[in-house]
């Protein structure tokens, strides 16, 4: 690769589109360790943690965040660039809960105080946040939340459970939707709240998952009292807050990257099994191509409004839905062509990135997570169509 | 060349094609047009199809050095939408064409084509679902849509390795079939003796006016799709069964949403490869993204004027509600120019690999 030099953090923003792009390129070549690439399963906090510093060390953590707060201020344009070369360079997710949603939270709604506290323990590593959302009565319907928070004295009392905690186990602090009102109408008793993992009475216990991997946990909460300066923004304001966050990053649900890669793997396997020149396999393969690469070309339509600055509305809903179903398509056809290596928990012999069954059901919880798809169809039915509640 | 416009003058242009476009397609019109055309000889208003001459639309692709309007596929297309929701019977698709291939060869009946003055239909089909011209001399020319409204054939033959140009005068050895859409095809027998010879070699130029017209179809089953899926959710807004809006119920709240994400596609594909093309793309470039449009066109066309009758109910399968009107149209046009299957055939033989 040719020597591109890699300019000062504050200098990115500035930069073009293209020269961006070969920059990023130029970045991961020199920094991503080589082993972590394409990883089969989210990587935890002791394996992700020598790139989460090195993004840390270069000043290259916090892309979406402005300059003064110790980000790289970049623009929705340039951080889908980045995003698109960190997916095609297979890097792993790191623990980024703080880096993308506690983080551009405070920033929006904290106090200079709580920006001062918590922002640069972020930057550094040292604080490594989880999102305690989701409840086992509060998934698709989160707004029925039932965690409470009392205040008493100075302190809340925090007591209920979270489950689907993302990397609970590696957090030293969560940041929580937790019912302030009880009276009120559901989505206005909401606040949100910062508890660290330390406090007395926090229970995390893994779960183990279709992947058999303990990504999710739960997380119980016994009489935590949590200091009341570790509520962001106002009183019973949590709901609106959590989803004005919700900006433009919804599009990367819907990247088609993760099709893209599962496709690779569906032709490797089909040629593996001697079927890849067979007329009907032809056909689905072809189907489920081109099902990709409209849906690449839809979703560039939602980067180009990003570009010019617009934002993005509700019929962003459709590319998660359709990325997350024909991802699930390919496996499908992957699982029903592989024969008994279908069945296999390791890869298959002489293939270390063929692992059907991995894949399949790596697949599965796209459809559920991030907002089912049920729920984005009703997003679409509701909010696009105008169709009557 | 409108292919060189910025991209806010280009979106200018196609938004003066679409409102130049209720000339003939008035936004919101009703169909009695349309339905006193059906199963009628020739089943369209050669009024019409002068007036699109007139608007410039037969030529919308030719140079302007060749009476053309010098546009872009991106304008070609929009066009096309705007009169597939209105269901408009002129060929125009067919017209334009047979204008691009004269204007190609630089010779024959162009300025009688752009004007719409006479229907001129290129007779290159030989069999069912093909893209294909082997130019038999002899052989019967099939699916002529309109034909019996035409005034000139236009007979590719091959001679040796190139594929010359015939020009037969309508007349005798005519046959024509109904469609589902009030419509017909026809099939032509060629008669060479009495024909004239104005080019040598149009194989090129025909492979490139048959690409065109398949992805200019594509965005005519997209207009009706859109129109169609307009009037279905009208309806699911409006009626009431068990007390209630139909438009509450979530089973057929999340049927909508599907069809709206196959039209979504549909755009973008569509989309994408007009600007492919305006962007000067040529051989199997070309060939990938127009099977691309029309595969994923045909195929959702289909899909979304079938759903479309079933979330209407009963009142979808009668003759008099114009949705019906919508399906039997993609029935007829999606297999136009190469069904899907085709279409993904080429697609897998002209772009093997994902890019990166």
């Amino acid at each position: 690769m040719d020597a591109i030099r890699i300019p000062a953090p504050a200098e990115l923003d500035a930069l073009d589109d293209e020269h961006f792009r070969q920059v990023v390129r130029a970045f991961l070549h020199e920094n991503y360790p080589d082993d972590l690439r394409n990883p089969p399963k989210r990587l935890h906090w002791d394996e992700n943690r020598p790139w989460y510093m090195k993004l840390a060390e270069r000043g290259w953590l916090c892309p979406g965040w402005p300059k003064e707060h110790g980000g790289l201020g970049l623009s929705p344009a340039k951080q889908i660039i980045l995003t698109e070369e960190y997916e095609r360079y297979g890097v792993a997710r790191t623990n980024d809960h703080g880096i993308v949603m506690l983080g551009p939270l405070v920033i929006k709604y904290g106090t200079e105080e709580q920006k001062q506290r918590f922002l640069p323990k972020i930057l550094t590593g040292e604080h490594i946040w989880c999102q305690g959302y989701s409840e086992p009565n509060a998934g698709s319907d989160l707004a029925a939340l039932r965690t409470e928070a009392v205040l008493d004295g100075d302190e809340y009392v925090v007591n209920g459970q979270k489950i689907w905690t993302t990397l609970a186990t590696d957090a030293n602090w969560i940041f929580l939707l937790v019912r302030t009102d009880r009276q009120a109408k559901k989505q206005e008793g909401i606040s949100f709240l910062l508890v660290d993992m330390k406090t007395p009475g926090i229970t995390v216990r893994p779960i183990i998952n279709l992947e058999m991997h303990d990504e999710f946990c739960e997380v119980f909460f016994d009489n935590v009292r949590v200091p009341k300066e570790n509520l962001v923004g106002q009183l019973n304001k949590g709901w609106d807050m959590a989803k004005a966050l919700l900006g433009f990053e919804r599009i990367f649900l819907g990247s088609p990257r993760q099709s893209g890669y599962a496709l690779s793997r569906l032709k490797l396997l089909a040629e593996r099994m001697g079927i890849w020149e067979d007329a009907e396999f032809q056909d689905r393969y072809a189907r489920l191509r081109l099902e990709f690469e409209d849906l690449k070309a839809l979703y560039g339509t939602f980067v180009e409004k990003l570009k010019r600055g617009e934002s993005l509305g509700p019929d962003v809903s459709m590319l998660k839905i359709l990325q997350t179903e024909l991802f699930q398509a390919i496996t499908d056809t992957m699982l029903e062509i592989g024969g008994e290596n279908a069945g296999l928990l390791e890869p298959m012999e002489g293939n270390r990135d063929l692992n059907i069954g991995g894949l399949f059901i790596q697949a599965r919880p796209a459809t559920i997570y991030g907002g089912s798809n049920e729920i984005q169809r009703n997003i679409l039915s509701k909010n696009v169509l105008g169709l009557p509640g | 060349m409108s292919a060189a416009l910025s991209g806010e003058d280009r979106a200018e242009s196609i938004r003066m094609i679409r409102d130049s476009a209720a000339a003939v397609a008035p936004t919101g019109g009703d169909m009695k047009r349309v339905r006193d055309l059906r199963f009628q000889t020739p089943g369209f208003d050669p009024a019409v199809l002068r007036q699109m001459g007139e608007m410039g639309w037969i030529g919308l692709r030719l140079p302007e050095a060749a009476g053309g309007a010098g546009l872009g596929l991106g304008e070609a297309c929009a066009l096309a939408e705007e009169l597939g929701g209105a269901l408009v019977p002129e060929p125009l698709i067919p017209a334009m064409l047979s204008a691009s291939l004269l204007a190609a060869v630089g010779a024959g009946p162009l300025e009688r084509v752009v004007s719409g003055e006479a229907l001129v239909l290129t007779a290159w089909q030989e069999r069912p679902d093909t893209l294909e011209v082997p130019g038999s001399p002899d052989a019967p020319r099939r699916f002529l849509p309109m034909a019996a409204g035409a005034a000139v054939f236009l007979l590719p033959v091959r001679e040796g390795g190139r594929i010359a140009l015939y020009e037969q005068q309508a007349g005798a050895g005519l046959a024509t079939e109904q469609t589902q859409d009030g419509g017909h095809l026809g099939t032509l027998e060629p008669n060479l003796g009495s024909a004239t010879r104005i080019a040598d070699d149009i194989g090129e130029a025909l492979s490139l006016a048959l690409d065109e017209a398949a992805l200019l179809t594509s965005a005519y089953l997209l207009g009706g799709m859109d129109r169609a899926f307009a009037m279905t959710l009208d309806y699911l807004k409006t009626r009431q069964q068990f007390g209630k809006i139909i438009g509450t119920f979530q089973a057929l709240q999340h049927k909508a949403a599907d069809v709206r994400m196959q039209i979504a596609l549909t755009r973008a594909s569509i989309e994408a490869a007009a600007a492919t093309l305006d962007a000067g793309a040529t051989g199997d470039a070309r060939r990938a993204v127009i099977s691309r449009a029309k595969a994923r066109a045909a195929s959702s066309s289909m899909l979304v004027t079938r759903e479309c009758i079933q979330l209407h109910g009963g009142i979808g399968y009668t003759d008099q509600y114009d949705v019906g009107l919508y399906l039997r149209k993609a029935m007829v046009m999606a297999n136009l120019y190469g069904s899907a299957a085709l279409h993904r055939r080429r697609f897998m033989a002209t772009s093997p690999e994902i890019e990166e």
